[in-house]
Protein backbone atom coordinates (compact mmCIF):
# COMPACT_ATOMS: atom_id res chain seq x y z
CA UNK A 1 0.00 0.00 0.00
CA UNK A 2 2.67 2.38 0.76
CA UNK A 3 4.19 1.67 -2.45
CA UNK A 4 1.73 2.43 -4.44
CA UNK A 5 1.01 5.69 -3.22
CA UNK A 6 4.62 6.42 -3.73
CA UNK A 7 4.27 5.36 -7.11
CA UNK A 8 1.28 6.95 -7.79
CA UNK A 9 2.74 10.38 -6.34
CA UNK A 10 5.96 9.91 -8.58
CA UNK A 11 2.70 9.61 -11.50
CA UNK A 12 0.92 12.80 -9.86
CA UNK A 13 4.93 14.28 -10.23
CA UNK A 14 5.10 14.00 -13.65
CA UNK A 15 1.58 15.62 -14.78
CA UNK A 16 2.72 18.69 -12.20
CA UNK A 17 6.37 18.94 -14.44
CA UNK A 18 4.60 18.79 -17.75
CA UNK A 19 2.25 21.43 -16.02
CA UNK A 20 4.97 23.35 -14.40
CA UNK A 21 7.25 23.31 -17.79
CA UNK A 22 4.18 25.95 -19.53
CA UNK A 23 2.74 27.32 -15.68
CA UNK A 24 2.01 30.71 -17.12
CA UNK A 25 0.03 29.34 -20.31
CA UNK A 26 -1.93 26.77 -18.27
CA UNK A 27 -2.89 29.26 -15.53
CA UNK A 28 -3.74 32.29 -17.43
CA UNK A 29 -7.15 31.41 -18.60
CA UNK A 30 -8.20 30.05 -15.06
CA UNK A 31 -7.29 33.44 -13.75
CA UNK A 32 -8.51 35.95 -16.61
CA UNK A 33 -11.64 33.86 -17.25
CA UNK A 34 -13.02 34.35 -13.66
CA UNK A 35 -11.98 38.01 -13.48
CA UNK A 36 -13.74 38.39 -17.24
CA UNK A 37 -17.26 37.19 -15.14
CA UNK A 38 -16.52 38.91 -12.47
CA UNK A 39 -16.17 42.21 -14.38
CA UNK A 40 -18.91 41.37 -16.78
CA UNK A 41 -21.61 39.47 -14.90
CA UNK A 42 -21.08 40.98 -11.64
CA UNK A 43 -19.57 44.58 -12.02
CA UNK A 44 -21.56 45.94 -15.13
CA UNK A 45 -24.87 43.53 -15.16
CA UNK A 46 -25.18 43.10 -11.51
CA UNK A 47 -25.19 46.89 -11.46
CA UNK A 48 -28.38 46.87 -13.19
CA UNK A 49 -29.56 44.19 -10.28
CA UNK A 50 -31.19 44.45 -7.62
CA UNK A 51 -29.63 42.15 -4.08
CA UNK A 52 -30.17 38.62 -4.71
CA UNK A 53 -30.61 36.07 -1.19
CA UNK A 54 -29.55 39.10 0.62
CA UNK A 55 -26.28 40.44 -0.83
CA UNK A 56 -25.08 42.32 -3.55
CA UNK A 57 -25.69 40.45 -6.87
CA UNK A 58 -21.47 40.62 -7.38
CA UNK A 59 -20.82 38.94 -3.95
CA UNK A 60 -23.75 36.18 -4.69
CA UNK A 61 -22.15 34.62 -7.68
CA UNK A 62 -18.19 35.30 -6.72
CA UNK A 63 -18.18 31.72 -4.95
CA UNK A 64 -19.47 29.91 -7.68
CA UNK A 65 -17.20 31.30 -10.05
CA UNK A 66 -14.26 29.13 -8.31
CA UNK A 67 -16.39 26.04 -8.55
CA UNK A 68 -17.03 26.47 -11.93
CA UNK A 69 -13.46 27.03 -12.86
CA UNK A 70 -12.55 24.07 -10.65
CA UNK A 71 -15.17 22.07 -12.97
CA UNK A 72 -13.87 23.30 -16.44
CA UNK A 73 -10.42 22.64 -15.36
CA UNK A 74 -10.98 19.17 -14.37
CA UNK A 75 -12.82 17.93 -16.69
CA UNK A 76 -11.11 19.10 -19.92
CA UNK A 77 -7.84 17.19 -17.93
CA UNK A 78 -9.16 13.74 -17.14
CA UNK A 79 -11.12 13.75 -20.92
CA UNK A 80 -9.16 14.97 -23.45
CA UNK A 81 -6.10 15.45 -21.54
CA UNK A 82 -6.33 11.97 -20.62
CA UNK A 83 -7.25 10.28 -24.04
CA UNK A 84 -4.28 12.15 -25.42
CA UNK A 85 -2.15 10.26 -22.58
CA UNK A 86 -3.83 7.04 -23.31
CA UNK A 87 -4.25 7.05 -27.27
CA UNK A 88 -2.11 9.59 -28.65
CA UNK A 89 1.26 10.09 -26.37
CA UNK A 90 1.18 6.07 -25.46
CA UNK A 91 2.43 7.68 -21.99
CA UNK A 92 0.52 4.84 -19.90
CA UNK A 93 2.42 2.44 -22.15
CA UNK A 94 5.84 3.69 -21.00
CA UNK A 95 5.06 3.89 -17.33
CA UNK A 96 3.85 0.44 -17.62
CA UNK A 97 7.25 -0.44 -18.43
CA UNK A 98 8.75 0.16 -14.76
CA UNK A 99 7.23 -0.62 -11.34
CA UNK A 100 4.28 1.43 -12.13
CA UNK A 101 0.68 -0.61 -13.19
CA UNK A 102 -2.46 0.77 -13.63
CA UNK A 103 -3.88 1.15 -10.66
CA UNK A 104 -0.90 3.91 -10.24
CA UNK A 105 -1.71 5.06 -13.30
CA UNK A 106 -5.15 5.60 -11.39
CA UNK A 107 -4.52 6.92 -8.39
CA UNK A 108 -1.55 8.94 -9.71
CA UNK A 109 -4.14 10.38 -12.11
CA UNK A 110 -6.87 11.32 -9.21
CA UNK A 111 -3.66 12.98 -7.01
CA UNK A 112 -3.08 15.71 -9.77
CA UNK A 113 -6.41 16.48 -10.98
CA UNK A 114 -7.11 17.12 -6.92
CA UNK A 115 -3.99 19.07 -6.85
CA UNK A 116 -4.94 20.94 -9.82
CA UNK A 117 -7.92 21.75 -8.63
CA UNK A 118 -7.08 23.13 -5.21
CA UNK A 119 -4.50 25.04 -6.87
CA UNK A 120 -7.13 26.66 -9.39
CA UNK A 121 -9.21 26.92 -6.54
CA UNK A 122 -6.93 28.96 -4.52
CA UNK A 123 -5.53 31.09 -7.36
CA UNK A 124 -9.45 32.26 -8.02
CA UNK A 125 -9.96 32.74 -4.58
CA UNK A 126 -7.16 35.07 -4.99
CA UNK A 127 -8.22 37.06 -7.36
CA UNK A 128 -11.62 37.45 -5.80
CA UNK A 129 -10.18 38.60 -2.88
CA UNK A 130 -8.79 41.61 -4.97
CA UNK A 131 -11.53 42.52 -6.06
CA UNK A 132 -13.05 42.78 -2.43
CA UNK A 133 -15.96 40.08 -3.00
CA UNK A 134 -15.17 37.43 -1.04
CA UNK A 135 -14.21 37.90 2.74
CA UNK A 136 -10.66 36.26 3.71
CA UNK A 137 -11.04 34.53 6.90
CA UNK A 138 -11.84 31.15 5.03
CA UNK A 139 -10.38 31.21 1.84
CA UNK A 140 -7.72 28.59 3.35
CA UNK A 141 -10.59 25.94 2.94
CA UNK A 142 -10.44 27.03 -0.84
CA UNK A 143 -8.23 24.50 -2.18
CA UNK A 144 -9.63 21.60 0.25
CA UNK A 145 -12.85 22.39 -1.52
CA UNK A 146 -11.56 22.52 -4.87
CA UNK A 147 -9.39 19.42 -4.86
CA UNK A 148 -12.44 17.42 -3.28
CA UNK A 149 -14.95 18.94 -6.13
CA UNK A 150 -12.04 18.77 -8.83
CA UNK A 151 -11.18 14.83 -8.28
CA UNK A 152 -15.70 14.58 -8.32
CA UNK A 153 -15.27 16.26 -12.03
CA UNK A 154 -11.96 14.68 -12.83
CA UNK A 155 -13.66 11.08 -12.58
CA UNK A 156 -16.91 12.60 -14.88
CA UNK A 157 -14.04 13.07 -17.39
CA UNK A 158 -12.55 9.78 -16.64
CA UNK A 159 -16.40 8.16 -17.05
CA UNK A 160 -16.81 10.08 -20.51
CA UNK A 161 -13.03 8.64 -21.37
CA UNK A 162 -14.12 5.11 -20.59
CA UNK A 163 -17.24 5.48 -23.18
CA UNK A 164 -16.19 8.13 -25.78
CA UNK A 165 -15.12 5.91 -29.41
CA UNK A 166 -13.13 8.91 -30.46
CA UNK A 167 -12.08 12.90 -29.34
CA UNK A 168 -14.99 13.94 -30.74
CA UNK A 169 -17.70 12.52 -28.60
CA UNK A 170 -16.12 14.48 -25.91
CA UNK A 171 -18.01 17.49 -27.41
CA UNK A 172 -21.49 15.50 -26.79
CA UNK A 173 -20.97 14.92 -22.75
CA UNK A 174 -19.84 18.71 -23.00
CA UNK A 175 -23.08 19.54 -24.50
CA UNK A 176 -25.45 17.13 -22.77
CA UNK A 177 -24.10 16.96 -19.36
CA UNK A 178 -21.31 19.85 -18.66
CA UNK A 179 -23.00 22.51 -19.97
CA UNK A 180 -26.08 22.31 -18.12
CA UNK A 181 -24.67 21.30 -15.24
CA UNK A 182 -22.84 25.04 -15.42
CA UNK A 183 -26.26 26.64 -16.05
CA UNK A 184 -28.24 25.10 -13.55
CA UNK A 185 -26.19 24.62 -10.82
CA UNK A 186 -26.80 27.64 -8.65
CA UNK A 187 -23.98 29.18 -9.51
CA UNK A 188 -25.68 32.70 -11.15
CA UNK A 189 -28.89 32.20 -9.16
CA UNK A 190 -30.57 30.12 -6.16
CA UNK A 191 -31.37 26.70 -8.05
CA UNK A 192 -34.81 27.32 -5.77
CA UNK A 193 -35.99 29.34 -8.91
CA UNK A 194 -35.98 26.52 -11.17
CA UNK A 195 -38.90 23.71 -11.37
CA UNK A 196 -38.11 20.85 -8.79
CA UNK A 197 -37.67 18.34 -11.07
CA UNK A 198 -34.73 20.18 -11.82
CA UNK A 199 -33.65 20.92 -8.42
CA UNK A 200 -33.57 17.55 -7.37
CA UNK A 201 -30.86 16.61 -10.59
CA UNK A 202 -29.28 19.51 -8.87
CA UNK A 203 -28.66 17.40 -5.72
CA UNK A 204 -26.72 14.79 -8.08
CA UNK A 205 -24.49 17.58 -9.45
CA UNK A 206 -20.63 17.57 -7.60
CA UNK A 207 -21.06 20.83 -8.73
CA UNK A 208 -23.52 22.14 -7.12
CA UNK A 209 -22.52 20.51 -3.79
CA UNK A 210 -19.46 22.54 -4.93
CA UNK A 211 -20.72 25.63 -5.20
CA UNK A 212 -22.60 25.57 -1.69
CA UNK A 213 -19.53 24.95 0.17
CA UNK A 214 -17.50 27.94 -1.85
CA UNK A 215 -20.42 30.11 -0.95
CA UNK A 216 -20.30 28.90 2.28
CA UNK A 217 -16.68 29.48 2.88
CA UNK A 218 -16.07 32.77 0.98
CA UNK A 219 -19.62 34.47 2.46
CA UNK A 220 -18.21 33.29 6.19
CA UNK A 221 -21.49 32.20 6.90
CA UNK A 222 -23.42 28.49 7.71
CA UNK A 223 -20.05 26.25 7.36
CA UNK A 224 -21.05 23.71 9.48
CA UNK A 225 -24.14 23.46 8.03
CA UNK A 226 -22.51 23.50 4.99
CA UNK A 227 -20.45 20.78 5.37
CA UNK A 228 -22.72 18.24 6.60
CA UNK A 229 -25.17 18.29 4.02
CA UNK A 230 -22.87 19.34 0.76
CA UNK A 231 -19.62 18.33 1.96
CA UNK A 232 -21.24 15.07 2.99
CA UNK A 233 -22.91 14.53 -0.62
CA UNK A 234 -20.09 15.52 -3.03
CA UNK A 235 -18.13 13.07 -0.65
CA UNK A 236 -20.95 10.04 -1.73
CA UNK A 237 -21.04 11.47 -5.38
CA UNK A 238 -17.31 11.25 -5.64
CA UNK A 239 -16.88 8.42 -3.82
CA UNK A 240 -19.32 6.92 -6.78
CA UNK A 241 -17.65 8.47 -9.48
CA UNK A 242 -14.45 7.48 -8.24
CA UNK A 243 -15.59 3.65 -8.96
CA UNK A 244 -17.55 4.09 -11.89
CA UNK A 245 -14.38 5.79 -13.68
CA UNK A 246 -11.91 3.01 -12.29
CA UNK A 247 -14.56 0.39 -13.55
CA UNK A 248 -14.39 1.77 -17.07
CA UNK A 249 -10.81 3.19 -17.38
CA UNK A 250 -9.35 0.14 -16.03
CA UNK A 251 -9.49 -2.25 -18.67
CA UNK A 252 -7.99 0.39 -21.14
CA UNK A 253 -4.89 0.05 -19.27
CA UNK A 254 -4.70 -3.74 -18.47
CA UNK A 255 -6.40 -5.97 -20.27
CA UNK B 1 26.65 -14.94 -11.32
CA UNK B 2 24.42 -17.77 -12.34
CA UNK B 3 25.04 -20.67 -14.33
CA UNK B 4 25.12 -20.57 -17.95
CA UNK B 5 22.27 -23.02 -18.37
CA UNK B 6 19.62 -20.94 -16.53
CA UNK B 7 16.82 -20.29 -18.06
CA UNK B 8 15.58 -16.57 -17.95
CA UNK B 9 11.99 -17.21 -19.33
CA UNK B 10 10.16 -20.33 -19.55
CA UNK B 11 6.38 -20.17 -20.89
CA UNK B 12 4.03 -22.86 -20.68
CA UNK B 13 0.85 -23.54 -22.85
CA UNK B 14 0.12 -19.84 -22.60
CA UNK B 15 -3.29 -18.49 -23.76
CA UNK B 16 -4.85 -15.17 -23.73
CA UNK B 17 -8.44 -14.39 -24.93
CA UNK B 18 -10.08 -10.91 -25.83
CA UNK B 19 -13.34 -11.04 -25.30
CA UNK B 20 -13.13 -14.96 -26.30
CA UNK B 21 -11.16 -13.85 -29.22
CA UNK B 22 -8.35 -15.74 -29.05
CA UNK B 23 -4.90 -13.85 -29.08
CA UNK B 24 -2.66 -16.04 -28.24
CA UNK B 25 -3.10 -19.95 -28.09
CA UNK B 26 -0.87 -22.51 -26.39
CA UNK B 27 2.24 -20.95 -26.35
CA UNK B 28 5.19 -22.48 -24.85
CA UNK B 29 9.05 -22.12 -25.25
CA UNK B 30 12.06 -21.05 -23.12
CA UNK B 31 15.02 -18.25 -23.16
CA UNK B 32 18.19 -19.12 -21.59
CA UNK B 33 20.45 -16.57 -19.92
CA UNK B 34 22.65 -14.59 -22.68
CA UNK B 35 21.04 -15.54 -25.78
CA UNK B 36 19.09 -13.32 -28.37
CA UNK B 37 15.73 -14.63 -28.50
CA UNK B 38 13.22 -13.49 -31.20
CA UNK B 39 9.55 -13.72 -31.70
CA UNK B 40 8.47 -13.43 -35.03
CA UNK B 41 5.26 -13.00 -37.04
CA UNK B 42 3.15 -11.17 -39.39
CA UNK B 43 1.13 -8.27 -37.76
CA UNK B 44 -1.61 -9.15 -35.29
CA UNK B 45 0.01 -12.66 -35.40
CA UNK B 46 0.15 -12.09 -31.08
CA UNK B 47 3.66 -10.98 -30.35
CA UNK B 48 2.80 -7.69 -28.38
CA UNK B 49 0.36 -9.65 -26.42
CA UNK B 50 2.62 -12.41 -25.36
CA UNK B 51 5.39 -9.61 -24.53
CA UNK B 52 3.18 -7.62 -22.51
CA UNK B 53 1.99 -10.30 -20.55
CA UNK B 54 5.94 -11.21 -20.05
CA UNK B 55 6.53 -7.98 -18.30
CA UNK B 56 2.86 -7.93 -16.43
CA UNK B 57 1.20 -5.27 -18.34
CA UNK B 58 -1.67 -8.23 -19.82
CA UNK B 59 -3.37 -10.66 -18.25
CA UNK B 60 -2.96 -14.53 -19.29
CA UNK B 61 -6.18 -16.83 -19.67
CA UNK B 62 -4.66 -19.75 -19.24
CA UNK B 63 -1.20 -21.52 -18.30
CA UNK B 64 1.99 -20.26 -16.69
CA UNK B 65 5.00 -17.99 -17.03
CA UNK B 66 8.35 -17.47 -15.05
CA UNK B 67 10.20 -14.64 -15.96
CA UNK B 68 13.47 -14.15 -13.95
CA UNK B 69 11.75 -16.60 -11.37
CA UNK B 70 8.88 -14.39 -11.12
CA UNK B 71 5.08 -14.88 -12.40
CA UNK B 72 5.02 -11.49 -14.26
CA UNK B 73 0.64 -11.63 -13.25
CA UNK B 74 1.76 -11.72 -9.43
CA UNK B 75 4.72 -10.05 -9.28
CA UNK B 76 4.91 -7.80 -12.54
CA UNK B 77 5.73 -4.54 -9.82
CA UNK B 78 8.89 -6.30 -9.31
CA UNK B 79 9.52 -8.26 -12.09
CA UNK B 80 10.10 -4.52 -14.15
CA UNK B 81 12.62 -3.33 -11.79
CA UNK B 82 14.89 -6.61 -13.09
CA UNK B 83 14.31 -5.53 -16.59
CA UNK B 84 14.04 -3.44 -19.60
CA UNK B 85 11.46 -2.91 -21.97
CA UNK B 86 11.71 -0.97 -25.38
CA UNK B 87 8.51 -0.33 -26.58
CA UNK B 88 6.99 0.05 -29.94
CA UNK B 89 5.72 3.58 -29.49
CA UNK B 90 8.93 6.12 -28.55
CA UNK B 91 6.14 7.81 -25.54
CA UNK B 92 8.72 10.27 -24.40
CA UNK B 93 7.80 13.48 -23.16
CA UNK B 94 8.11 16.29 -26.06
CA UNK B 95 8.14 19.43 -23.73
CA UNK B 96 11.10 17.78 -21.58
CA UNK B 97 14.83 17.25 -22.31
CA UNK B 98 16.92 14.34 -22.78
CA UNK B 99 18.52 13.79 -19.05
CA UNK B 100 14.84 15.13 -17.43
CA UNK B 101 12.91 12.12 -19.41
CA UNK B 102 15.59 9.94 -17.54
CA UNK B 103 15.53 11.16 -14.66
CA UNK B 104 11.94 10.84 -14.32
CA UNK B 105 12.23 7.37 -15.62
CA UNK B 106 15.39 7.08 -12.89
CA UNK B 107 12.72 8.25 -10.47
CA UNK B 108 9.77 5.54 -11.28
CA UNK B 109 12.17 2.53 -10.84
CA UNK B 110 13.26 4.28 -6.89
CA UNK B 111 16.87 4.92 -8.67
CA UNK B 112 19.08 7.15 -6.40
CA UNK B 113 19.50 10.09 -7.67
CA UNK B 114 23.50 10.34 -7.44
CA UNK B 115 23.21 6.22 -9.18
CA UNK B 116 20.77 8.00 -11.60
CA UNK B 117 23.45 10.73 -12.46
CA UNK B 118 26.11 8.50 -13.46
CA UNK B 119 24.60 5.91 -15.15
CA UNK B 120 22.37 8.10 -17.67
CA UNK B 121 25.31 10.21 -18.58
CA UNK B 122 27.09 6.50 -18.95
CA UNK B 123 24.03 5.13 -21.02
CA UNK B 124 23.78 8.69 -23.26
CA UNK B 125 27.66 8.24 -24.08
CA UNK B 126 26.83 4.29 -24.94
CA UNK B 127 24.02 5.18 -27.48
CA UNK B 128 26.04 8.32 -29.22
CA UNK B 129 23.01 10.66 -27.37
CA UNK B 130 25.56 13.05 -24.73
CA UNK B 131 25.41 15.90 -26.90
CA UNK B 132 22.14 16.26 -26.85
CA UNK B 133 21.70 15.55 -23.31
CA UNK B 134 19.86 19.50 -23.08
CA UNK B 135 17.67 18.94 -26.32
CA UNK B 136 14.10 19.17 -25.66
CA UNK B 137 12.40 15.51 -27.38
CA UNK B 138 10.51 17.78 -29.84
CA UNK B 139 14.01 18.78 -31.51
CA UNK B 140 15.32 15.15 -31.92
CA UNK B 141 15.28 12.95 -34.84
CA UNK B 142 13.34 9.92 -35.03
CA UNK B 143 16.75 7.70 -34.83
CA UNK B 144 17.76 10.02 -31.74
CA UNK B 145 13.75 9.35 -30.25
CA UNK B 146 14.80 5.66 -30.60
CA UNK B 147 18.41 5.25 -28.91
CA UNK B 148 16.76 7.69 -25.90
CA UNK B 149 14.13 4.91 -25.48
CA UNK B 150 16.99 2.42 -25.26
CA UNK B 151 18.54 4.61 -22.89
CA UNK B 152 15.24 3.97 -20.95
CA UNK B 153 15.25 0.72 -21.25
CA UNK B 154 19.06 0.38 -19.60
CA UNK B 155 18.50 2.76 -16.85
CA UNK B 156 17.47 -0.58 -14.55
CA UNK B 157 20.75 -2.46 -15.55
CA UNK B 158 18.45 -5.07 -16.82
CA UNK B 159 19.30 -8.73 -16.94
CA UNK B 160 16.73 -8.76 -19.93
CA UNK B 161 16.08 -6.66 -22.25
CA UNK B 162 12.36 -7.15 -24.54
CA UNK B 163 12.76 -5.23 -27.66
CA UNK B 164 9.12 -4.81 -29.30
CA UNK B 165 10.23 -3.54 -32.76
CA UNK B 166 13.12 -1.55 -31.97
CA UNK B 167 14.12 -0.93 -35.51
CA UNK B 168 11.25 0.02 -37.29
CA UNK B 169 11.20 3.22 -39.70
CA UNK B 170 14.72 3.79 -39.21
CA UNK B 171 17.64 4.33 -41.42
CA UNK B 172 20.40 1.99 -42.05
CA UNK B 173 22.83 3.19 -40.05
CA UNK B 174 20.86 3.73 -36.85
CA UNK B 175 20.15 0.39 -37.35
CA UNK B 176 23.21 -0.82 -37.60
CA UNK B 177 24.54 1.02 -34.54
CA UNK B 178 21.45 -0.40 -32.33
CA UNK B 179 22.27 -3.88 -33.04
CA UNK B 180 25.97 -3.48 -32.07
CA UNK B 181 24.61 -2.16 -28.88
CA UNK B 182 21.99 -5.40 -28.61
CA UNK B 183 25.38 -7.21 -29.22
CA UNK B 184 27.48 -5.58 -26.62
CA UNK B 185 24.33 -5.67 -24.15
CA UNK B 186 24.69 -9.69 -25.08
CA UNK B 187 28.33 -9.78 -24.68
CA UNK B 188 27.84 -8.98 -20.58
CA UNK B 189 25.96 -12.23 -20.32
CA UNK B 190 22.12 -10.40 -20.53
CA UNK B 191 19.54 -11.97 -22.55
CA UNK B 192 17.61 -10.35 -25.20
CA UNK B 193 14.04 -10.93 -26.70
CA UNK B 194 13.33 -9.48 -29.64
CA UNK B 195 10.26 -8.85 -32.36
CA UNK B 196 11.13 -7.50 -35.90
CA UNK B 197 9.43 -7.57 -38.85
CA UNK B 198 13.09 -7.52 -39.87
CA UNK B 199 14.09 -10.87 -41.37
CA UNK B 200 17.67 -9.94 -41.56
CA UNK B 201 17.76 -8.44 -38.28
CA UNK B 202 16.60 -11.66 -36.92
CA UNK B 203 18.55 -13.74 -38.57
CA UNK B 204 21.95 -11.49 -37.47
CA UNK B 205 20.62 -11.03 -34.11
CA UNK B 206 18.78 -13.98 -32.51
CA UNK B 207 19.83 -17.30 -31.61
CA UNK B 208 16.95 -18.90 -31.64
CA UNK B 209 13.67 -17.75 -32.60
CA UNK B 210 9.84 -19.08 -33.01
CA UNK B 211 7.71 -17.91 -35.85
CA UNK B 212 4.37 -17.30 -34.48
CA UNK B 213 1.24 -16.75 -36.59
CA UNK B 214 -2.29 -16.70 -35.88
CA UNK B 215 -1.67 -16.54 -32.17
CA UNK B 216 0.29 -19.85 -32.22
CA UNK B 217 3.84 -20.71 -32.49
CA UNK B 218 4.65 -22.54 -36.07
CA UNK B 219 8.00 -22.71 -35.73
CA UNK B 220 11.26 -22.82 -33.42
CA UNK B 221 14.86 -23.53 -33.87
CA UNK B 222 17.70 -21.18 -34.44
CA UNK B 223 18.08 -18.95 -38.01
CA UNK B 224 20.85 -21.13 -40.06
CA UNK B 225 18.73 -24.58 -38.75
CA UNK B 226 15.48 -23.37 -40.05
CA UNK B 227 16.37 -22.26 -43.62
CA UNK B 228 18.32 -25.37 -43.84
CA UNK B 229 14.92 -27.75 -42.95
CA UNK B 230 12.41 -25.33 -44.71
CA UNK B 231 13.84 -23.91 -47.88
CA UNK B 232 17.41 -24.94 -48.10
CA UNK B 233 19.63 -23.60 -51.71
CA UNK B 234 18.75 -20.84 -53.77
CA UNK B 235 15.45 -19.06 -55.15
CA UNK B 236 14.91 -17.16 -58.71
CA UNK B 237 12.63 -13.67 -58.63
CA UNK B 238 10.89 -12.38 -61.39
CA UNK B 239 9.26 -9.07 -61.02
CA UNK B 240 5.87 -8.44 -61.80
CA UNK B 241 6.52 -6.06 -65.14
CA UNK B 242 8.87 -9.10 -66.61
CA UNK B 243 5.79 -11.09 -66.13
CA UNK B 244 3.61 -8.60 -67.41
CA UNK B 245 6.02 -8.43 -70.60
CA UNK B 246 6.54 -12.20 -71.36
CA UNK B 247 3.27 -13.86 -70.59
CA UNK B 248 1.18 -10.64 -71.23
CA UNK B 249 -2.31 -12.85 -69.48
CA UNK B 250 -3.77 -12.27 -66.59
CA UNK B 251 -0.92 -11.71 -64.28
CA UNK B 252 -2.10 -7.75 -63.44
CA UNK B 253 -2.97 -8.96 -59.93
CA UNK B 254 -0.11 -11.34 -59.34
CA UNK B 255 3.08 -10.88 -57.22
CA UNK B 256 6.34 -11.56 -57.85
CA UNK B 257 6.78 -15.23 -59.33
CA UNK B 258 9.73 -17.02 -57.17
CA UNK B 259 11.39 -20.54 -57.65
CA UNK B 260 13.11 -22.76 -55.27
CA UNK B 261 15.47 -25.23 -56.11
CA UNK B 262 17.84 -26.82 -53.28
CA UNK B 263 20.72 -26.51 -55.58
CA UNK B 264 22.03 -23.92 -57.62
CA UNK B 265 22.77 -26.44 -60.62
CA UNK B 266 19.10 -27.94 -60.10
CA UNK B 267 17.87 -24.05 -60.58
CA UNK B 268 19.98 -23.18 -63.65
CA UNK B 269 18.61 -26.65 -64.91
CA UNK B 270 15.48 -25.93 -64.25
CA UNK B 271 16.03 -22.07 -65.61
CA UNK B 272 17.02 -23.28 -69.03
CA UNK B 273 13.29 -23.87 -69.87
CA UNK B 274 12.21 -20.50 -68.85
CA UNK B 275 10.67 -18.12 -71.68
CA UNK B 276 12.22 -15.21 -69.65
CA UNK B 277 15.77 -15.30 -67.18
CA UNK B 278 14.60 -14.24 -63.49
CA UNK B 279 15.48 -10.73 -62.53
CA UNK B 280 17.27 -11.88 -59.11
CA UNK B 281 18.81 -15.26 -57.92
CA UNK B 282 19.63 -15.18 -54.48
CA UNK B 283 20.17 -17.90 -51.47
CA UNK B 284 17.34 -18.61 -49.38
CA UNK B 285 16.85 -16.93 -46.42
CA UNK B 286 15.01 -16.55 -43.14
CA UNK B 287 12.20 -14.25 -45.38
CA UNK B 288 11.90 -17.45 -47.53
CA UNK B 289 11.32 -19.45 -44.34
CA UNK B 290 8.89 -16.44 -43.02
CA UNK B 291 6.88 -16.38 -46.28
CA UNK B 292 6.22 -20.28 -46.57
CA UNK B 293 5.62 -20.90 -42.61
CA UNK B 294 3.01 -18.11 -42.25
CA UNK B 295 1.28 -18.84 -45.74
CA UNK B 296 2.34 -15.19 -47.14
CA UNK B 297 4.41 -17.08 -49.61
CA UNK B 298 2.60 -15.53 -52.56
CA UNK B 299 2.42 -16.84 -56.12
CA UNK B 300 5.00 -19.48 -55.23
CA UNK B 301 5.52 -22.21 -57.54
CA UNK B 302 8.23 -23.78 -55.89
Amino acid sequence: MREHFILSWRVAMRHWSIFKKDFFANVLPTVVDPALFIVVFGVWLGSQMGDLGGRPYLQYMAPGIVSVTVLFTAYFESSYGFYVRLVYENIFKALMTTPIGPHEILTGEFIWVGLKGAIMALLVGIVLLLFGVAKPQYVWLMPIIGALLSIACGAMGLVSTGYVRNMNQFQTVYALLISPMFFVSGVFYPIEQMPKILQYLCYLSPLYHGVRLSQSALWAEGLLEAWLIHGAALLAITAVLVFWSWKKIYPKLYA
Amino acid sequence: MSKPSELVVEVKHVSKTYDSVPAVTDASFTIKRGECFGLLGPNGAGKSTLIRMMYGASSRTSGEMQVLGLDPQKNGRDLRRKIGIVTQEDALDEAMSVVENMQMFARFLGIPKDVAKSRIDELLAFMSLTHKSNTKIQELSGGMRRRLVFVRALLSDPELLILDEPTTGLDPAVRQLIWDKVEAFKRRGRTVLLTTHYMDEAEFLCDRLVIVDNGTIKLHGAPRALINEHCPGFVAIWSKSQIQAGDGDDVASAPNRRLERATLSELAEDLKREPTQPEIIRPTSLEDVFLKVTGRELGSNA
